[in-house]
């Protein structure tokens, strides 16, 4: 038991904050607030190009995968010093369909497309959920027949995250409409934006983040686009579902303003005397959030601790994404508190504290990861039949 | 970077495990029900003693095993698991700081007896609504020579009535003076207490105690040593309430697994499948916690915000625990035939010894607020 990061380790990380110190330029910044922290922006494009040259991007993967061959907890590592940059890094990408196609991709895959997403060239959306397919994703109905040598996908696709500024999205599809069980009718296809037959109309949130419907209108692509067995595709889902769980959760953004609460109050007076701080319930406030993101810190270097060594629990991924998704949402509330009125102010001209501007927009997109990556209740009916070995009652 | 336990590690968690489930079960528990006999398992001591596991963390030279604070808190997690009735953490933490702070004489006077279980050591933390075990305010002491006299009191200390030297803090003038008291010497009144767990606590009341100098701990800046040994005990205590917690979450997780009402096992209901999953989650975070807490002690680093973030874990995971688990029980939980309930008692136990959630956030708060305890 020793919860440390190596000398090395922390040499990397060093490295890291004084490499994103200089990458992340005033413009860039301004370029990625003004994105809504989701990048896709000139700037943001060249400097993901730029991590890609320096080799960070696969710092963590194998070399036979054209990474650094260094491990999960360097490639944390490098995930949370870029987070904390504050550059929207396009972690689903590299993080969770990158080492899926990685290990599971066909020979061209492997040659043509992984080299480009490690040199930061090549964006991936994903294509699971449906108006009608959300928490029960085995249930989509976009579908892909086969047609001489190639498939034709037709069907509509809902929440395909950052596909207008993609180049291919991971699509699951029904491939086999007569399965006995429905999971095992699907298929996964790396599908071309450039095809005619696709389109995509935005849908805007409440923090702000652009999502997009799709739409796939006899989209034509030859086999080398299946990824893995035809009909394999919940196999590949469930893999990559797992991956992007544990990327949902970064502790370094959160950390990080965390601290800058703290200072804030502890440097802000109050008109009628003392500081900020000094008011028993903002240091209530203050020690409730530490201990929540303490926790939260230990959790996810477990999980990278368990990844490097091969030991990683599906109930304890579960539980780092439950318990992840729900202190955010009390951590931005008690934040919110303590920052009070500045809070509901956006980010911009008259908002006094920038941490504050923050505060604003995370209160607003906290929730989506308490349904979206696996609805809370399923990760927790798979943490008491994993983790407790108690019964459940069939779906 | 490693969460997991060296070989030697799981040596001492298992030899632990296994000595207390064939030792403890509720039919021996139910000895100790209502103060029928203080709750001190003797027996089991000497056996713990004679295996080595209550010098784990005692250095070879005084008999023990020379291994560190992790392996001491991987028995106390047994002994929650368990709730066996010894006094493993007063005793071990005490036998520690003896080791850290007192001189060589005193030392070799107590430790290897300390270690073969031919005497029993506690110290005394609080004292009437004082529960800053560095602060004495109610124990005072005169220099008479090199001895000290004390007069005052202390609270709720456990096996004081079993102990044959209990580590005592006292105000000196400005100072703190730290001695190791004999119980049965003149002067000393033991009055027992009954508290919710059964553990057996006595108040002290002292009136002109003279401590000889060799029995001395430390003569000055005593509140060094009993910091030192506030922290060791506290994470020891999150030890026991994780093992405690897990103890419960498994017998509520089979229990309803078994237990059938509409036709089908209880826990196919998503809302009891998910109240156990919130159990799961609060044992994660009190475990991570606490051995974070505990390796920086074992290696001498500075602990204190991880061990107040541990206590607050500590804290609300025995609160939640604790009704979630009978909750899901029905009745059955709080039948007193039925083994969930003395565990209820050691989770509120735990959870209110050396600082309850809420004293140890505000404790917290009021550091950050000086700017201590930030993220690096
Ligand atoms: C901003 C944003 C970005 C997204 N990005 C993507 C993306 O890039 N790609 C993609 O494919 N999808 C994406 N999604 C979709 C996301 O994965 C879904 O919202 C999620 O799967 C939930 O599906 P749903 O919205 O249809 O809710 P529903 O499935 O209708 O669920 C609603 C609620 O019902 C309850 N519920 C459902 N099933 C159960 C059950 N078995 N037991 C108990 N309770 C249950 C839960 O409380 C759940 O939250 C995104 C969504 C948002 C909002």
């Amino acid at each position: 038991m020793n919860i440390q990061f190596s000398k090395e380790q922390l040499v990397l990380r060093d490295e890291l904050r004084a490499y994103f110190a200089e990458l992340m330029t005033p413009e860039l910044s301004a370029e990625c607030e003004r994105d809504m922290g989701e990048g896709g922006g000139p700037l943001w494009r060249e400097a993901l190009y730029q991590m890609g040259r320096d080799g960070w991007i696969g710092v963590g993967w194998p070399e036979s995968w054209g990474g650094r061959g260094l491990s999960p907890l360097e490639q944390f590592i490098f995930v949370e010093e870029v987070m904390r940059a504050g550059y929207p890094f396009p972690f689903l990408t590299t993080e969770s369909v990158g080492p899926v196609l990685a290990e599971h991709g066909n020979a061209w895959i492997r040659a043509e497309l992984v080299p480009k997403i490690l040199r930061g060239e090549l964006l991936i959306a994903i294509g699971y959920s449906e108006p009608g397919a959300g928490t029960d994703l085995a249930s989509l109905r976009t579908s892909a027949v086969r047609d001489g040598d190639d498939w034709v996908i037709n069907g509509q696709k809902m929440w395909t995250s950052l596909a207008h500024f993609c180049d291919y999205t991971w699509l699951a599809v029904r491939t086999d409409p007569d399965a006995p069980k429905k999971h095992r009718g699907i298929s996964m296809f790396l599908v071309p934006h450039s095809d005619p037959g696709w389109s995509c109309t935005p849908v805007h949130t409440l923090g702000g983040v652009r999502t997009n419907a799709t739409y796939y209108d006899n989209v034509r692509v030859s086999q080398d686009h299946l990824v893995g067995e035809l009909n394999g595709g919940w196999k590949l889902i469930t893999g990559q579902l797992n991956r992007e769980r544990l990327s949902l959760i970064n502790f370094g953004p959160v950390s990080q303003l965390f601290n800058q609460v703290t200072r804030w109050a502890r440097t802000t007076e109050l008109p009628a005397g003392g500081k900020v701080v000094d008011q028993p319930w903002v240091q209530q406030n203050l020690a409730r959030c530490r201990a929540l993101i303490e926790c939260m810190k230990l959790i996810v270097y477990k999980q990278s601790w368990a990844m490097t060594v091969g030991q990683l629990e599906m109930a304890d991924a579960s539980a780092a994404k439950v318990y992840g998704s729900e202190s955010f949402i009390e951590i931005y509330r008690m934040l919110g508190e303590v920052v009070g009125q500045a809070g509901l102010l956006r980010a911009g001209p008259g908002q006094p504290c920038p941490e504050a501007g923050r505060i604003e927009r995370l209160y607003r997109t906290a929730s989506i990861i308490t349904f979206g990556g696996g609805a809370n209740e399923i990760q927790r009916d798979i943490i008491s039949a994993a983790g407790l070995w108690m019964p459940r009652a069939s779906r | 970077m490693d969460f997991g336990f060296d070989e030697q590690q799981q040596e001492v968690r298992a030899l632990a495990r296994r000595i207390l489930s064939e030792q403890v079960d509720a039919r021996r528990l139910a000895a100790y029900d209502e103060y029928r006999q203080p709750r001190f398992d003797a027996a089991l001591w000497q056996q713990l003693c004679g295996a080595g596991l209550v010098g784990v963390a005692a250095a070879q030279r005084h008999g023990g095993m020379g291994l560190g604070f992790t392996e001491l808190a991987l028995l106390v997690e047994e002994v929650g698991r368990s709730i066996a009735p010894l006094p493993v953490i007063a005793h071990c933490t005490a036998a520690l700081a003896i080791q850290q702070f007192a001189a060589d004489s005193l030392q070799e006077a107590l430790l290897p007896a300390a270690n073969t279980g031919k005497l029993l050591l506690s110290a005394a933390l609080a004292e009437p609504r004082n529960e800053d075990p560095a602060r004495p305010l109610a124990v005072r002491a005169q220099r008479d020579g090199d001895a000290l006299v004390l007069s005052g009191s202390k609270r709720a200390v456990a096996f004081a009535a079993e102990a044959d030297r209990i580590l005592l803090a006292a105000r000196v003038g400005d100072d703190v003076a730290l001695v190791a008291l004999d119980p049965r010497a003149p002067g000393v009144a033991l009055s027992a207490l009954q508290t919710t767990s059964f553990e057996p606590q006595c108040d002290i009341q002292l009136e002109r105690v003279r401590v000889p100098a060799a029995d001395v701990v430390c003569p000055s800046r005593g509140e060094d040593a009993m910091n030192w040994l506030a922290q060791r005990v506290t994470a020891a205590i999150c030890a026991h309430q994780l093992g405690a917690a897990d103890c419960a979450m498994r017998m509520a997780a089979s229990y309803t697994s078994e237990r059938r009402q509409f036709g089908v096992p209880v826990a196919t209901f998503q809302a009891v499948g998910h109240r156990m999953a919130d159990c799961y989650i609060d044992i994660e975070c009190l475990r991570l916690t606490t051995y974070q807490a505990v390796s920086l002690l074992d290696s001498q680093q500075c602990a204190l915000t991880e061990v107040q973030i541990a206590k607050i874990w500590a804290g609300d995971t025995g609160h939640r625990v604790s009704y979630a688990t009978q909750h899901v029980h029905g009745g059955t939980g709080i039948d007193r035939d039925y083994p969930l309930w003395r565990y209820c008692l050691w989770l509120r136990h735990n959870e209110m010894t050396l600082g309850c959630s809420a004293a140890q956030v505000a404790a917290l708060g009021q550091r950050l607020a000086v700017g201590e305890g930030l993220f690096s």
